[in-house]
This record gives structure tokens, C-alpha cells and sequence, in this order.
């Protein structure tokens, strides 16, 4: 199979497009046939009136439906999830409060700065 | 005006009349709102919203513009003036400008200074010494105001609202993912105002959603011939050649679109990848470098680069680039694997 990266990068363009999901906090990119996904990930349905678990059950449908689309994609040899929010653990769709990956993020970047000063 | 009535027009009113209430500091919102209301025949009501929109945001141009029509079509002539004099000023060679100016003389009555206006309108803008001469208005290299060419011209001010209205219902419907309805209006649109590059545009991004690739193709062209400075409708059209695999029209168009916007590390990207794809490595690098000059936190170009450097057996080169990406992405298996491989 011949591993075009732009016509990759094309088809996964106009498959976040025709989705549900919101993309707007989310990046994408195509390394030799390997889709790499990071960011927030989040289905554009307003969630002011939505039950929480039911949103959440919507989420992980979609993230599944997501990996199928992105894996029939001619050409894709794998996809790699890095969302903040969720995480591909044995198979299964876990959320990932992102306050809290963000503050760790802080943390971190607080002992890299004090290391960095002493 | 007013518009037949139609239940998805009425449902779409209620749709955003609803949005409004949740978030009424939108200016975008207030300016469609008032669209809506405008071609419901409710022009005080439109009035507001307009006006709201551009306490929100004064320098808000769909809405000042939007405003001037209005005045028009109340018959205020005064305000509408003053509207586009100061946007004349502002551009004072836009050519629709003075096509409106030359609409707006017309019909107050005012003939020579509208002669003038369609005059200027014609030596701007190609377009309309074409829609001037059909109407048979210019004619010998002059203005000609016969009755007839005035009663159609007295109308026209009213393109702009539908043609912008039938826009808003067409990326609306878009949105919900009803591209053929979409379709319809935005076809609607672009024929009530041809010389609209970002009606084309939309055309087209609909098409190339719907997989309508040449017809998208078709729209994305005549956009960039209305406006050869829209970098980003290059940078779509090479998308949708990158859809059909035509690569080597997509590398033309993402060239130029980086051309045109050279701060924008995701098009530094893209015109890598098809740099890449052709075994254009030195190209490719260049590109990818760019991009993360531009934007020193972008993964994924870093991750190509380090794959490129690999690729040409620049093993130094890639360790350092995996090493940096598992900084910022630790569990990042795939770079792991790659830099123990090379290490």
C-alpha cells in the first residue's frame, strides 16, 4: 500500500469535518502511514442539557467510531491517541479529568523551572 | 421585504432567537439575528439587533454594511449615505461600494451622482463593467440611465440581504450536516451576488464535504479569481486534489497558499508532507523547520522531521529530535521504540 501522508492528512481533514466532533482543540498528524491524534477531545453537542453519563456513553461511542473511520483511511498503518481527556486503556475509552492533567503539567513545569534555577 | 415563508427560514429564527437569549453578547449572533428579522419583513426589530451588534463590536464590517442596506431599503437615505460614504473612505477602491453609493443616488433621485458611482464601480471592478453592459447601463464607454436599467437597479440593493441571508442558512445547515438543503442556499446566495468570493468558497466547502470534488474544485476557482489574495481557498484546493490523490496539483496550490500565508506553521506542514511524500527531503526539512520556527510546541512536526532525518540515515539528527518529543510526550511508545532502534 502506498503510504501518501497528505492524502492521509486530506482524508482525516475532511473525516473531522463530516463528524460530530469539535476539533477545534484538537491536532492532528500523518508520520509514514501512523496517525497521531492529541489535544481535547470533545463531541460538539451542546451539553447544557445533556445527562452527564449519557454524554459520556455518546463520547465513547464517537471515539470508537473515530478509531474505525481513522484505521480504514487507505494507507494508515496506526493511530496514536494522546488526548488530555481521555486515554485508550486495554481496549477500553477511560476519561481523564483534565484539571488535573493540567495542574501535573503545572507542577512539572514549576520543578523543571526550580531544577533548572539551582 | 419579506421573504415566502418557509418553515426551515421560521425554524432556524427560533433556533437562534434561542442562542441569542443564552448568549446575547455575540456579536455574530445579534448581526444574524437581525438578518432573519430582516427578511421576516421586521425591519425595527432588525434595526435593534444590528445595532446591538455593533455596540458589541463598532468595527464589526458584515454589520455596518448590513445597516447601510437597511437604511436603504427603509428609505433613510441620509444614514445609508453616510454608512457607505465612510466605508468608501475606508476602501476607496472597492468597487461594490460604489455600485451601492451609485443604487442608493439612484434611487433618491440623485442621477448625475449616481452616474458617478456606477462610473467608479466600472473602473474597480471587472465585474461589474460586465453586469453594467448587460443591463446596457455602460455602453460606449459611458453611463446611460435609460428607464428600464433604472427600475432593475433600484432592486438590486436587496441582493445583498437575501444573498447573505440565503449564506447564513446554508453554513447553518451545513452545520447540521444537511449539505444538499445547504447546498441550495449557498447556490442561492452566489447567484444573487456572483462578485461574493466567500459564497464560492463556502460552495465549495460544502461540495468537497458532500465528495462533489470538481464541482468544488469549480467554486474554490472562481472564489480565487474574485479574490486571488484568499490564501486559505489555496490552500483548500489543495486538500481536496490531495482527496483525489492528485498530488501534484495539491503541491502547487499548498505551495501558493504558503506563499500567501507564510505565518501558518499547519500549511508549513502540510506543503512538508507533500514535499515528503516525493522524496523532496531537503525541501521537506526546510518546511518542517519553519513550521516549528513558527510554532516551537508543534509535535508533529518535530516527529516528521525526526522520521525524516532517519530516513536519510542523519542519526544524530533524529535522536535529537525523538528526545525532545518524549520531553513533552514520555509515553509516547512509537518515538520510544524508534530512537532504541537508532540509538
Amino acid at each position: 500500500m502506498l503510504k501518501e501522508d497528505f492524502v492521509i492528512q486530506s482524508n482525516l481533514r475532511r473525516l473531522l469535518i463530516r463528524s460530530s466532533i469539535d476539533y477545534s482543540r484538537m491536532d492532528f498528524g500523518t508520520v509514514k502511514g501512523v496517525v497521531y491524534m492529541r489535544g481535547i477531545f470533545q463531541v460538539s453537542l451542546s451539553s447544557k442539557d445533556k445527562e452527564e453519563e449519557k454524554m459520556k456513553n455518546l463520547t465513547i461511542n464517537t471515539l470508537y467510531s473515530l478509531e474505525k473511520k481513522v484505521r480504514s483511511i487507505p494507507g494508515v498503518s496506526d493511530v496514536i491517541f494522546q488526548f488530555l481527556n481521555w486515554r485508550k486503556e486495554k481496549g477500553q475509552w477511560i476519561p481523564i479529568d483534565v484539571k488535573t492533567v493540567e495542574a501535573k503539567q503545572r507542577e512539572e513545569a514549576d520543578e523543571n523551572k526550580t531544577e533548572s534555577n539551582l | 421585504m419579506r421573504t415566502r415563508r418557509n418553515p426551515i427560514y421560521k425554524r432556524i429564527l427560533g433556533e437562534i432567537e434561542r442562542e441569542v437569549q443564552f448568549h446575547p453578547r455575540y456579536a455574530d449572533l445579534q448581526n444574524q439575528f437581525a438578518l432573519l428579522w430582516m427578511v421576516e419583513g421586521e425591519m425595527e426589530e432588525a434595526e435593534n439587533h444590528f445595532l446591538e451588534a455593533l455596540r458589541l463590536n463598532p468595527k464589526y464590517r458584515e454589520a455596518i454594511l448590513n445597516l447601510g442596506f437597511l437604511h436603504i431599503e427603509m428609505r433613510r437615505w441620509k444614514e445609508a449615505e453616510e454608512i457607505f460614504l465612510s466605508e468608501v473612505k475606508r476602501h476607496p477602491r472597492d468597487g461594490s461600494l460604489h455600485h451601492v453609493l451609485g443604487i442608493l443616488y439612484l434611487q433618491a433621485g440623485r442621477e448625475k451622482e449616481a452616474a458617478a458611482r456606477i462610473h467608479k464601480s466600472i473602473r474597480y471592478h471587472s465585474y461589474y463593467r460586465d453586469y453594467y453592459k448587460k443591463k446596457k447601463v455602460w455602453q460606449k464607454g459611458g453611463v446611460h440611465l435609460h428607464p428600464k436599467a433604472e427600475r432593475t437597479l433600484k432592486k438590486t440593493h436587496l441582493n445583498h440581504h437575501y444573498a447573505h441571508f440565503h449564506n447564513f442558512i446554508g453554513l447553518y445547515l451545513a452545520k447540521k450536516g444537511k449539505s444538499a438543503q445547504a447546498v441550495k442556499e449557498l447556490r442561492k446566495a452566489a447567484r444573487l451576488k456572483p462578485d461574493e468570493f466567500i459564497f464560492h468558497a463556502n460552495l465549495g466547502t460544502v461540495y468537497a464535504y458532500q465528495g462533489a470534488y470538481p464541482k468544488a474544485i469549480h467554486e474554490y476557482q472562481k472564489a480565487l479569481e474574485i479574490d486571488p489574495f484568499y490564501g486559505l481557498g489555496y490552500a483548500n484546493l489543495s486538500y481536496i486534489y490531495g482527496l483525489m490523490r492528485r498530488t501534484h496539483e495539491a503541491l502547487r496550490y499548498m505551495k501558493k497558499a504558503v506563499q500567501m500565508n507564510p505565518r501558518y506553521a499547519d500549511l508549513h506542514y502540510n506543503l512538508a508532507l507533500l514535499y515528503s511524500d516525493r522524496k523532496r527531503y531537503e525541501e521537506a526539512a526546510f518546511e518542517l523547520k519553519k513550521a516549528l520556527r513558527i510554532n516551537p510546541n508543534y509535535l508533529f512536526a518535530r516527529i516528521n522531521l525526526g522520521v525524516l532525518y532517519e530516513d536519510q540515515k542523519r542519526w544524530k539528527e533524529a535522536r535529537r529530535e525523538y528526545r525532545k518529543i518524549l520531553k513533552v510526550t514520555p509515553d509516547d511508545e512509537h518515538i520510544r521504540k524508534r530512537l532504541e532502534r537508532i540509538s
